[in-house]
């Protein structure tokens, strides 16, 4: 279901309230369970006894609508980057992204490839960068942590920014999809 | 009337609070089963507020919205008929004669309400979820309410509080002793009911990962999951008047339940999951003769 | 074994090139008109039966593309390359969909990458892999791809190319690897 408008900008919230949300927000993050690169062998780990996510409360879910954070684990081909986007707009708001590895930061060793983007910043708005190639399942509980911390604060506004400058965006992202058939937003 | 009232929305707060916080509690045992850390147990009240504050934007027509309304009003409906406490007069909400079959039907009615409103949502895994979670369910209300039938026709009493009244005379009145057989047809049947492994079929995550609720989301999920633990301590208390004599006090009713609680919890995080042929098999001929058994013995 | 296949292309292919021989695995080169015949002999009277792999080279150089067919005899272990040079422009291929189903998987994927036609491939320009490709084909050595990485994804610097060597060769002297150690013993 989508429809073709724009999304609504987001107004100023209560403080309180919004300070306690996000108190909860911080400690309930759902992932969307959507591996693009090599990163995604790195996130099933985080779900055993060994590295245990789950005492942070992160969870895996299995649909966007239900989830909080999208984890861009690695190389995004451009072909990937259209579903990508689908997902991610799916997501209700408040979202987060975490990117893995060098690969979203740079284009790491596929820098020049000619399916892979480079820099990823340009067509999503990123939360929390892990570096490495692959980041292990501790840099990539750091990274969460770090995207907890930022929540907490306030800070986490990667979804509003999207949402203000979706212009940018979409400009960056027809002009490396060429056969741009998404609708204006996915809801 | 302000009495009852204020009760029953006691009951419903109390059963909503301690429904979350056995659903923490059961997280983190398993959790320690497979030698994890595990979540707070707190974390169910911490995702229910997280959800309750997402936006909302997703439509899928009227039945999609009613679903978790529906489940909610089955578990309420089954929290106010069961006597809570023996002997406290304020927790007999609304128990009146012949009420069992009423409260077999109502537990039917909120799958029923959430079957309709996933299998609008449209996804298809929603939908298959739902058929297999309706074949299932067929089965195991089919022992479940032959198993209540048998405990009534034994006692000569429809209403719940009779049962419960006649449970009171030490732990061997108890209907665990009384109707062993049917007993252990209802106890095998409580495990579908909480979609414990093996029967869990319904959410089975590795396939159709997590059915029903597939297509809600934010706040439509956030009554969903208390609509679940509702639904939970209602089944809970029910089954601790049916089978365990009720509870005489409030400690005992926690006690009671926490333990019927940890049962599937136990069981669910040691097995595999059946395929539906065999969970449905199982549960036509097992649960269901064993409940024939007490049944047939009670009238002759 | 094998020999039976080299002699059945000794009979009906006298112009064949062996290329390389092992005690389960053959590879020829047949001539280009000649690569259909082979193909259906190999299937229907030496057993070969099984099409594992269509695979293409760009023989730049010699202006040729060189496409090899891997064919598997399961019943008797055995492994047969047919290869042949098509030339590089506007290069067209039989189709083997008709003998093999599976084989229009694997020339829709030549398409894509090569710019090679099967005619007589049911499903032929389908998309595949990339969608909406417009430029030159990417498998083919006349395509720049680091030049189009940079037009199209932008802003990152080719890295350095920095010889350990020159740095550090001089203080180890000769390197410490098998091949270092000979050229030692050499001296
Ligand atoms: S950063 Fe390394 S591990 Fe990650 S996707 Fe890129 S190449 Fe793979």
């Amino acid at each position: 279901m989508y429809c073709n408008q724009p999304p609504e900008k987001p107004g100023n919230k209560k403080e309180l309230l919004e300070k306690i949300t996000n108190m909860a927000r911080a400690n309930s993050l759902w992932v969307t369970a959507y591996g693009t690169g090599c990163g995604s062998i790195e996130l099933r780990p985080l779900g055993t006894s060994r590295f245990d996510m789950e005492r942070f409360g992160i969870a895996m879910r299995p649909t966007p609508r239900q989830a909080d954070v999208l984890i861009i684990s690695g190389y995004l081909a451009t072909k990937t980057l259209k579903r990508v986007i689908r997902v991610y707009e799916q997501i209700q708001d408040p979202k987060y992204i975490i990117a893995l590895g060098s690969c979203t930061i740079n284009g790491g060793m596929y820098f020049d490839s000619y399916n892979t983007l480079n820099v990823l910043d340009k067509y999503l708005p990123v939360d929390v960068y892990v570096m490495g190639c692959m980041p292990r399942p501790e840099a990539i509980i750091d990274g969460f942590s770090l995207l907890m911390q930022k929540i907490k604060d306030g800070r986490a506004h990667g979804w509003k920014h999207y949402k203000e400058n979706l212009d940018y965006y979409r400009e960056n992202q027809k002009k490396i999809i060429t056969d741009w058939d998404l609708p204006d937003y996915n809801w | 009337m302000f009495a009852n009232f204020s009760s029953i929305a006691l009951t419903i707060l109390g059963a909503l609070t301690w429904g979350l916080l056995l659903g923490g509690i059961s997280r983190s045992v398993t959790a320690r089963i497979h030698g994890r850390m595990g979540p707070r147990v707190t974390q169910n009240f911490i995702d229910l507020w997280k959800l309750f504050r997402k936006t909302s934007s997703i439509h899928h027509g009227g039945m999609f919205w009613m679903a978790p309304m529906f489940r909610i009003t089955g578990a309420i409906c089954v929290l106010i008929m069961v006597p809570l406490v023996v002997g406290q007069n304020i927790t007999y909400n609304m128990s009146f004669a012949g009420d069992v079959f009423l409260l077999i039907y109502i537990m039917f009615f909120g799958c029923l309400g959430m079957a309709l409103g996933a299998g609008n949502s449209g996804h298809p895994y929603a939908v298959i979820a739902v058929s297999r979670g309706l074949a299932q369910m067929s089965s195991y209300e089919l022992s479940f309410s032959i198993a209540v039938v048998a405990i009534a026709v034994g006692l000569h009493t429809f209403k719940i509080e009779g049962i419960v009244a006649a449970q009171q005379a030490g732990i061997t009145s108890w209907n665990i002793f009384r109707f062993p057989f049917a007993s252990a047809g209802a106890l095998l049947a409580f495990l579908p009911m909480q979609m414990a492994y093996p029967f869990g079929i319904v959410l089975a995550p590795q396939e159709i990962p997590i059915g029903p609720p597939t297509e809600y989301s934010s706040r439509m999920l956030s009554f969903m999951f208390s609509g679940r633990a509702l639904f939970g301590v209602a089944k809970l208390i029910l089954f601790v008047s049916l089978l365990f004599g009720g509870a005489s006090s409030w400690l005992g009713l926690f006690v009671k339940t926490f333990l019927l609680y940890m049962y599937p919890v136990v069981v669910s995080s040691v097995f595999p999951r059946f395929r539906t042929e065999q969970s449905i098999r199982f549960l036509w001929f097992i649960p269901t003769t064993l409940a024939l058994v007490d049944l047939v013995r009670v009238m002759l | 074994m094998i020999d039976k296949v080299k002699n059945g292309f000794e009979i009906r292919f006298p112009l064949y090139k062996l290329v390389r021989e092992q005690h389960n695995y053959l590879h020829v080169k047949v001539d280009m008109v000649s690569a259909m015949d082979a193909i259906v002999m190999a299937k229907t009277s030496l057993g070969h039966n099984v099409l594992q792999l269509i695979s293409t080279v760009d023989r730049i150089e010699d202006g040729v593309f060189q496409i090899t067919w891997i064919l598997e005899n399961y019943g008797a272990c055995t492994v047969l390359l047919i290869s042949a040079d098509f030339p590089r422009e506007n290069c067209l291929v039989p189709s083997l969909s008709q003998i093999w189903p599976a084989a229009s998987a694997f020339e829709r994927e030549i398409f894509e990458m090569y710019g090679i036609s099967f005619p007589g491939n049911p499903r032929e320009g389908e998309d595949f892999l990339l969608e909406s490709w417009k430029d030159t084909p990417p498998m083919r050595r006349d395509f720049e791809t680091e030049e189009y990485a940079m037009r199209v994804f932008g802003e990152r610097q080719p890295r350095e190319h920095i010889d350990p060597r020159q740095y550090v060769g001089d203080i180890v002297g000769e390197w410490n690897t098998p091949m270092g150690r000979k050229r030692k013993e050499e001296k």
